[in-house]
């Protein structure tokens, strides 16, 4: 018996094994083709891996281990590393390609001299008998130009066109013996070769093919012959045909003239984005700022929604109250919502002039005889309400944590504590409450750091604002690093500066890492001490 | 001993393990060897492919080429039952993906050059600056279809010298009006308010506060402008400080200061408007059937000062992705079948913007007055400019209006900065925006 579940359990491994191998497989050749050589070399070490994890039984714990693994390389350690590397390169708007990729969009440019643009002609293609193509460019009366169609390649060796008057009766094309002539859909088929390929009109000129059409005659333009930008591999310049210049390379682009030429393409460039983050007064000043802000809210996030939530779960978990399963799922409610519908409701709620909240609070204000608040308007508003936002949003995760928390701890301990004659509140603060924080204070460091990076909240409430006034960069005072960077990197600069972007990342990073590593220290500590009662 | 006999067992099963495995990887790369097999026919070195099937036509025909096109959902909807003639007279496959417009932006920049993108995709004119930037767009020649279109479209879609795109739909905002409170939209803003005040509305005009796009006739209706646009926008020269703006600035103020326009954001623009507790609502064509919701009536945004109000012009277009390999059929969709009168007019009912091709606009200007209007505030304003730099505009542009439309003004205890009036809240903005477009 015990073989026969054996065997299943082998032709289930192998099956498993022989799916794996042949999407490894099948991803090898497109690697290849992408020429992506760190995916390749990941392939291939998760590959050999997984074999010979499982076709051995050597390492029976990496079996269990393995999966788990492989995935926490690829979604996490992978971003990570990922992230740190384009924090060290000036991947931005303008810079996304590699600098093949960047030549290669560059060669493929041609122009049309001036006097030459905008003159539009029908084109008839024709294929002789060995299958190659003769373009006929009726350019006028004058010209109608017969010849060879060749690549870029045969350009300058291939024999000029000729005016074939001939070819027309009448104003009707007649396709000349031992040609055939293609029609619209056969020319579509062939449109891959055909745009590749030229009809040389004379040393500077040649005539391509611009618009297929199935409806009539396809459509010609003029260009010149040689392409505008020739890549020099040699002294790594670019040169311009149309002006006849050579544009060196500086630094990220070529620049031809002093002015730079588009696109340009990834580079290393080192520390710098770190350097400009740090030396560059119009984003150090508000960094500062920010910074402070950001601490202030993860942590009074965390504080107040924790204090409601343990004040609401220690209210509901007295034994044999009433409806206590409904009042439980009331308070739960705000967690089922998704945080995005929650903060655009917010929004309209504590809009200043018709907002519910103002409106809710307009006998308030008149018996105390105050102006209404202008919410999200003012710093000091907008920061509250930021933060009334977020412990409404957090307060049920804390409820849920502390309610299940509270029913492990044992009661004798509280019933040995009034023995001992400890009022309520005293037990509460000697015994519950450390007893909770054991089993809660690592759930605290993670909302910290959920809250620290709380983009969601912030760029839907209050996106930020309202602006600090007379600061060098766009930035609010609600703004937390993460919602700052995405400002000073994604929507606020040039484009998007990617490197400058991951670079802050890494610093929020660091940051969430060393206060995550004290408090965790601190939370063993509360272990020994209280984990063994 | 019975650790020693699985040993024995263990090196034996072993062995056949490994020839499992063996026949097992060649069964496997026999499977895959077809794949790579069709690849190789594919690879771009055998341009004899074609000629081949040629020869023999009766046997194998080649397989279709294959356009794809990225556009979002309505327009796709619109699309995809007209492809099928284009298919059948082309010879080709279509193949529309309805796509969320947001993403083609940044997925054309990824998707293109791992070779995954679309050959052509439909998006916003203020696309093109980054997209040419990045090399992920090829020019378009218009060639003839160029006469057909409004001059503001094509000069949207031009980017240092060269048209990036065919552009199909413009939009740019207007005044809608509460039709059963008043007739039409005063030509000036103090007959506007004068026009609320009888009316007795709780607000008069709505727009969204900290909205730079909404709020550009505020700016730039008296001379001024974001950045100078004489022949492709010139992020050098920002001209949000200039006289002009000033001056728009603080005639914004004074709307403010006598509740002409109140601080809102889109969506209570827009309640209010539904509900009839403002006269009048600041949007775009979009809108149309939300503001449905009472009888309404669209005009022109009132002068400022006998200036026309000049609206942001947005335009939607169609472009060629310049890592396509068919530049030249996915250019010739474009040119024969997409700009043609009858995909444009489909694409118009699925999603009413304003046409941006003559032809187009004859067909709607009579069958629908208020695009008609829409249309006639377009005219009057300028594209959005499309270069880059446009990034570090939004946010500083949204800040200062933001101060004048909430009259945050006051000295900043951090920055010791002060703003009081409207005036030092756009030199603020011009300023931050030349900072920011220097330190790159």
């Amino acid at each position: 018996m015990i073989y026969l579940s054996m065997t299943l359990s082998k032709i289930l491994r192998y099956i498993f094994l022989a799916v794996f191998n042949a999407l490894i497989v099948y991803a090898f050749p497109l690697t290849l083709a992408y020429e992506s050589w760190f995916f390749l070399s990941l392939i291939i070490v998760i590959g050999l891996l997984v074999n010979f994890v499982y076709f051995t039984e050597k390492f029976q714990p990496m079996k269990w281990i393995l999966p788990g693994m492989i995935f926490m390389l690829s979604f996490v350690v992978f971003p990570a590393v990922y992230n740190t590397f384009v924090s060290f390169t000036n991947w931005s708007t303008g810079h996304i390609l590699t600098k093949t990729q960047a030549i290669s969009v560059l060669e493929d440019r041609v122009y049309t001299p001036e006097n030459q643009k905008g003159i539009e002609f029908d084109i008839y293609i024709l294929q002789d008998i060995d299958l190659s193509f003769y373009y006929v460019a009726y350019l006028n009366d004058q010209n109608i130009l017969f010849g060879k169609a060749v690549s870029d390649d045969e350009i300058f060796s291939s024999s000029l066109a000729t005016h074939e008057p001939s070819l027309f009766n009448n104003g009707e094309f007649v396709t000349p013996d031992g040609f055939t002539l293609l029609t619209g859909k056969e020319q579509i088929a062939n449109s891959s070769s055909l745009q590749e390929l030229s009809l040389v009109i004379d040393k500077n000129t040649r005539a391509q093919l611009y618009k297929i059409s199935v409806f009539g005659a396809s459509t010609g333009r003029l260009s010149s012959t040689s392409q505008l930008y020739k890549y020099d591999d040699v002294n790594d310049t670019l040169i311009n045909n149309a002006t006849n210049t050579v544009c060196p390379v500086v630094k990220d682009n070529f620049e031809c003239e002093g002015k730079e030429i588009e696109p340009g393409w990834r580079v290393f460039v080192g520390g710098e984005n770190y350097r400009k983050l740090f030396s560059s007064q119009r984003i150090r000043g508000p960094l500062n700022v920010v910074a402070k802000w950001t601490f202030q809210f993860a942590l009074l996030s965390v504080l107040l929604s924790f204090a409601v939530g343990l004040f609401l779960s220690m209210i509901l978990n007295k034994n044999g109250l009433r409806f206590q399963r409904i009042y439980r799922a009331i308070f739960i409610l705000p967690y089922a919502i998704p945080a995005f519908v929650s903060a655009l409701v917010w929004k309209g709620l504590l809009n200043p002039d018709y907002g519910l909240i103002n409106s809710w609070l307009g006998p308030i204000y008149e018996l105390v005889d105050a102006e209404p608040i202008k919410w999200l308007t003012t710093k000091e508003s907008a920061r509250t309400a930021v933060l009334l936002v977020n412990t409404w949003l957090g307060f049920p995760y804390m409820f849920l944590i502390t309610t299940g928390a509270l029913q492990s701890i044992p009661r004798e301990l509280i019933e040995a504590a009034k023995v001992d004659g400890a009022s309520g509140l005293q037990s509460f603060w000697r015994i519950t409450f450390p007893l909770l924080m054991v089993s809660i204070s690592p759930l605290l460091i993670g909302s910290f750091a959920f809250n620290f990076n709380n983009f969601t909240l912030i760029f839907l409430l209050s996106g930020g604002g309202p602006p600090i006034v007379g600061s060098d960069v766009s930035v609010g005072w609600t703004d937390i690093l993460i919602s700052f960077t995405y400002k000073l990197a994604i929507s606020g600069g040039r484009g998007n500066l990617f490197g400058l972007a991951s670079s802050v990342t890494i610093i929020i990073f660091a940051l969430v890492l060393i206060i995550s590593a004290i408090s965790f220290r601190y939370t063993k500590r509360l272990e020994r001490v209280y984990g063994n009662i | 001993m019975d650790i020693r006999i699985y040993e024995r067992e263990y090196m034996k099963t072993n062995k056949l393990r490994f020839i499992v495995f063996l026949l097992m990887f060649s069964l496997v790369a026999v499977a895959c060897g077809g794949d790579t097999a069709d690849d190789a026919a594919e690879a771009p070195d055998t341009t004899e492919a074609p000629k081949e099937t040629l020869a023999a036509p009766a046997t194998t025909a080649p397989p279709p080429e294959v356009i794809v096109v990225w556009a979002e959902e309505k327009v796709a909807e619109a699309l995809n039952p007209l492809v099928g003639a284009y298919e059948a007279a082309a010879g080709v496959d279509v193949e529309v993906v309805a796509y969320d417009f947001g993403a083609i932006r940044t997925d054309v920049q990824t998707a293109g050059p791992a070779g995954e993108g679309p050959d052509v995709f439909l998006g916003a004119h203020d696309w093109v600056g980054e997209l040419a930037a990045n090399g992920v767009v090829s020019p378009l020649d218009l060639g003839s279809v160029a006469s057909d279109i409004f001059e503001v479209g094509v000069t949207a879609f031009s980017y240092a010298g060269e048209v990036y795109g065919f552009p199909y739909a413009t939009e740019a905002i207007a005044m809608y009006y509460n039709a059963d409170l008043v007739d039409s939209v005063p030509t000036t803003w103090e007959e506007a308010k004068a026009a609320c005040d009888a009316a007795g509305t709780e607000f008069c005009v709505g727009t969204p506060s900290n909205d730079a796009y909404h709020n550009h006739p505020f700016v730039a209706s008296a001379g001024g402008y974001v950045f100078a646009s004489e022949g492709g926008f010139d992020a050098s020269d920002v001209g949000l400080d200039n006289a002009g703006a000033i001056a728009s600035a603080e005639f914004l103020d004074g709307l403010v200061k006598n509740g002409t326009v109140t601080n809102t954001d889109y969506g209570g623009a827009m309640s209010n408007f539904q509900e009839g507790r403002a006269l009048f609502w600041m949007t775009g064509p979009w809108a149309r059937n939300d503001a449905s919701a009472v009888n309404y009536g669209v005009g022109l945004i009132p002068q400022f000062d006998g200036n026309p109000a000049t609206p942001f012009v947005g335009v939607r277009g169609a472009m060629v992705s310049s890592f396509s390999e068919k530049q030249v059929l996915a250019q010739s969709f474009i040119l024969d079948f997409f700009a043609t009168v009858e995909v444009q007019q489909a694409m118009y009912e699925s999603d009413p913007r304003l046409p941006a091709t003559k032809s187009l606009f004859a067909i709607v200007e009579a069958a629908d007055p208020i695009a008609a209007q829409f249309a006639a505030s377009a005219s009057n304003g300028i594209p959005m400019p499309n270069i880059p730099e446009m990034g570090s505009v939004w946010g500083p542009m949204a800040d200062a209006l933001n101060v004048i439309r909430t009259q945050a003004y006051g000295t900043n205890e951090e920055t010791g900065v002060t703003i009081s009036n409207a005036s030092d809240a756009v030199k603020l903005a011009a300023e931050q925006i030349r900072n920011a477009i220097a330190g790159g």
